[in-house]
């Protein structure tokens, strides 16, 4: 009789589904979304096309001249006048729209993905650790470093008023002493009490040193600090700080302010990247801190922390990946938006330097022509601006619906 | 409520604080001496001298260290950022560089056209975005949620400087029905009341300029009006789904309520709060996008301002325009969150 191995038994279980994994999965449930197919496919051609031209099609902005061609209309086929194909026309430069509309596409394109990635990176991290340490006890370890660079930070400016860079130092000591010291002076008050008097005396010591006035200014606002650093400072007080920050900026219409910034550096690329990313941040930020806080009250979590895993591994294994699905899904809404804003800067003339290609840039050399009839100049780089936000936009709806747990079965 | 209240008005006021902070220290960002850079490189010295002085440019930024050493504390009263919030306490913005008139005056003159159209705007977008949200939500999944979802979609998708160009293009350079641009033909009058003309000639019966000033708003507010449009659409279809799947939904169908009681009395009431929260940002949202909306329909208010100053390097009415769109934003999301305490009577807040 021969033996019977577990592979000869082998029956397909229908009660037990096919093992699959949940980027699988959400991929699965994405491709078969009309939408999503759809945004999928308008941003693979903008990304492909782009990127090709960049790399094989050759185009130098800089010699792309010829008054003869000036404000042609689309032609199809040559003709006795034009011997040239332009399928969308020609600009003021007689320069082909169709070339510059896809070369346009790299640094369109471009921008809006450094700036997302600007802004998601920078954001993420600020709304991780802000949201971690206010649901999570903060450890002696970290708290030291948290006093510490509170005290070197603030101190800076008393030390910057004062000239004296030992001032910083010493009020970063300050802060970690009062960590060490925080178990033997019980006491608030008195504790309060000693060290606005130790701040006092380093400001207002050290600053004496300059001149009777610096002196002073330097003890008063050491004492303050000093009152401040007494009490350990809570991940609370570093989230809060996080987030008022991040309010600021929120408090500003965010193109706007984008606007203004780079109204202010000069035009330019790469600071309209800059620009765009850093006024993204706080999306990025309240993002990441209220799916932290909802993820950290999980079981997992309190496993983790109890097997005396680390804050960093916590923080990184098994928080991040947890709130990965809404950053994925803000990241794609956000890259439309940035390809957005992008337009904007370079149609007010702050964004690529002519004769650069750039959509919004190539809208705003052309606008002016419109009354003289010509439509084409402008109709073909705003429908390239149009369908690639649109395909951003779809392919995030798309995720959301892939990626959202609450329509998992 | 009241001690509600009275603390979100308090929260407002280190926000206000950190935005001043933030448009002050625009001026640190530009590439070398500001005052050359508004001048440009060979502009002659003592003009150089005179804006600087104007700016405060030779005054220290916030601690004057030297004069602490000689033992003058006066020195941080008349420090750049300390003259730069008495200036703001008293409403004084500056002089533009150009032109050399304050830059407060000026945006108190152009603020009713940007109001102005703004309103118009939100109007429009409300107007239509509502109903088509509800019945998105009402008929999902039908022909019409279908078309309405992927148009608002497309909405949002629109650069809307590009929009306006496309609306002129059509209906002024081919149609010829609208004027291209500017907020009145010349030679029609409007009496100004309230500096609103749609409302200014309607008071004093002024029916062709009525007509005249409506010709010219038309075309920007809806350009301005779609982005909000389509996201309160989708907000509203949103809303709308969630609450419709409530017990006392099913509830109020099952006891024979007409669909359009249910939707009206019972959804739509409900759904309204998140609404209301997208309108109040959006409306922030709308002044800022009146920059480009201005530029492409030459519309003489606060943005067109900005834009020119921007191409001009005017860089004081830069400011003071941010400034007073971001004074709007704020003072918008505040009345939100205001609203809440009297729309909701679920939320307690003290």
């Amino acid at each position: 009789m021969a033996e019977i191995t577990p592979q000869d038994l082998f029956v397909t279980d229908f009660a037990v589904r096919e093992h699959r994994s949940l980027w699988v999965d959400a991929w699965r449930r994405l491709i078969s979304s009309n939408t999503a197919r759809l945004g999928l496919f308008i941003v693979t051609v903008f990304v492909a096309s782009a990127t090709l031209a960049h790399f094989f099609w050759t185009y130098d902005a800089k010699t792309d001249l010829d008054y003869a061609l000036k404000l042609k209309p689309p032609n199809l086929r040559p003709t006795e006048e034009i011997s040239t194909i332009h399928p969308f026309g020609t600009d003021k430069l007689g320069r082909d729209i169709f070339r510059r509309t896809v070369h346009g596409g790299w640094n369109s394109l471009r921008v809006g993905l450094v700036a997302v990635t600007i802004s998601l990176v920078i954001g993420v991290l600020l709304g991780l650790l802000a949201g971690f340490y206010e649901s999570m006890e903060i450890t002696q370890g970290e708290r030291v470093l948290l006093q510490g660079l509170v005290g070197l930070s603030l101190g800076g400016i008393i030390a910057w008023i004062g000239a004296q860079w030992v001032i910083a130092l010493l009020f970063g000591l300050l802060g970690v002493l009062s960590i060490v010291f925080g178990k033997f002076l019980a006491g608030k008050p008195v504790r309060i009490a000693l060290f606005a008097l130790g701040g006092l005396l380093i400001g207002g010591g050290i600053g004496l040193l300059g001149a009777p006035m610096v002196g002073l200014v330097c003890g008063l606002l050491g004492a303050v600090l000093g009152a401040i650093l007494a009490s350990p400072l809570t991940g609370t007080f570093f989230s809060n700080v996080v987030m008022r920050a991040m309010d600021i900026i929120l408090a500003f219409p965010s193109y706007l302010l984008a606007i203004a910034i780079v109204a202010f550096l000069g035009p330019g690329l790469e600071k309209g990247m800059i620009a765009i990313g850093v006024v993204g941040i706080p999306i990025y930020a309240r993002l990441a801190r209220s799916a932290v806080l909802s993820v950290a009250q999980k079981e997992y979590i309190l496993a983790a922390y109890s097997v005396g895993e680390g804050h960093d591994r916590i923080i990184f294994r098994h928080i991040f990946p947890n709130i990965l699905s809404p950053i994925i899904i803000q990241a794609t809404m956000g890259l439309a938006g940035a390809i957005l804003s992008a337009a904007a800067l370079g149609f007010l003339g702050l964004g690529a330097i002519p004769p650069t290609p750039e959509w919004g840039a190539m809208l705003g050399d052309s606008y002016k022509y419109l009354s003289s009839g010509a439509w084409w100049a402008v109709l073909f780089p705003g429908l390239a601006i149009m369908f690639s936000v649109l395909g951003f936009n779809l392919l995030g709806d798309g995720l959301r619906d892939a990626l959202d747990p609450k329509l998992r079965v | 409520m009241a001690r509600y209240i009275l603390r979100r008005l308090i929260s407002v006021i280190p926000t206000l604080i950190g935005v001043t902070f933030v448009i002050f220290m625009f001026q640190r960002l530009i590439p070398g001496d500001p005052a050359v850079a508004m001048l440009g490189e060979h502009a002659a010295p003592e003009n150089i001298a005179r804006i600087r002085e104007q700016l405060g440019l030779n005054r220290p930024l916030f601690l004057d260290r030297d004069s602490l050493v000689q033992g003058d504390l006066g020195g941080f009263f008349d420090s750049q950022y300390v003259r730069y919030l008495s200036r703001l306490v008293k409403l004084d913005l500056g002089n533009s560089i150009h032109r050399r008139i304050p830059v407060a005056e000026t945006l108190g003159l152009r603020f009713p056209a940007t109001v102005e159209l703004a309103l118009l705007s939100m109007l429009i977008a409300i107007f239509v975005g509502i109903p088509v949200g509800i019945i998105s939500a009402a008929r999902r999944n039908s022909l019409i949620d279908g078309v309405s979802m992927m148009g608002s979609l497309v909405g949002v998708s629109m650069p809307i400087f590009w929009l306006g160009l496309m609306e002129i293009m059509l209906f002024a350079v081919i149609l010829g029905w609208l004027p291209t641009g500017g907020r009145l033909s010349t030679g029609v009058q409007i009496q100004s009341i309230t500096g609103l003309y749609l409302v200014d000639s309607l008071l004093t019966w002024n029916i062709p300029g009525f007509v005249d000033a409506l010709k010219h708003i038309i075309m920007p507010a809806i350009a301005l009006a779609t982005i909000p449009m389509a996201i309160i659409a989708r907000m509203t279809r949103s809303s709308m789904l969630d609450v419709m799947q409530e017990d006392y939904i099913r509830t109020a169908t099952a006891k024979g309520l007409a669909e359009r009681v249910v939707l009206f009395r019972h959804a739509l009431k409900n759904a309204f709060l998140p609404v209301i929260t997208i309108i109040g940002i959006q409306a922030g949202t709308l002044m800022a996008g009146a920059v480009l909306t201005e530029t492409i329909f030459s519309w003489p208010g606060i943005g067109k301002w900005v834009y020119d100053a921007i191409l001009g390097r005017d860089y004081p009415i830069v400011q003071g325009g941010t400034l007073l769109i971001a004074i709007i934003f704020v003072f918008f999301n505040l009345l939100v969150d205001i609203s809440y305490a009297f729309l909701d009577p679920r939320i307690h807040y003290d």
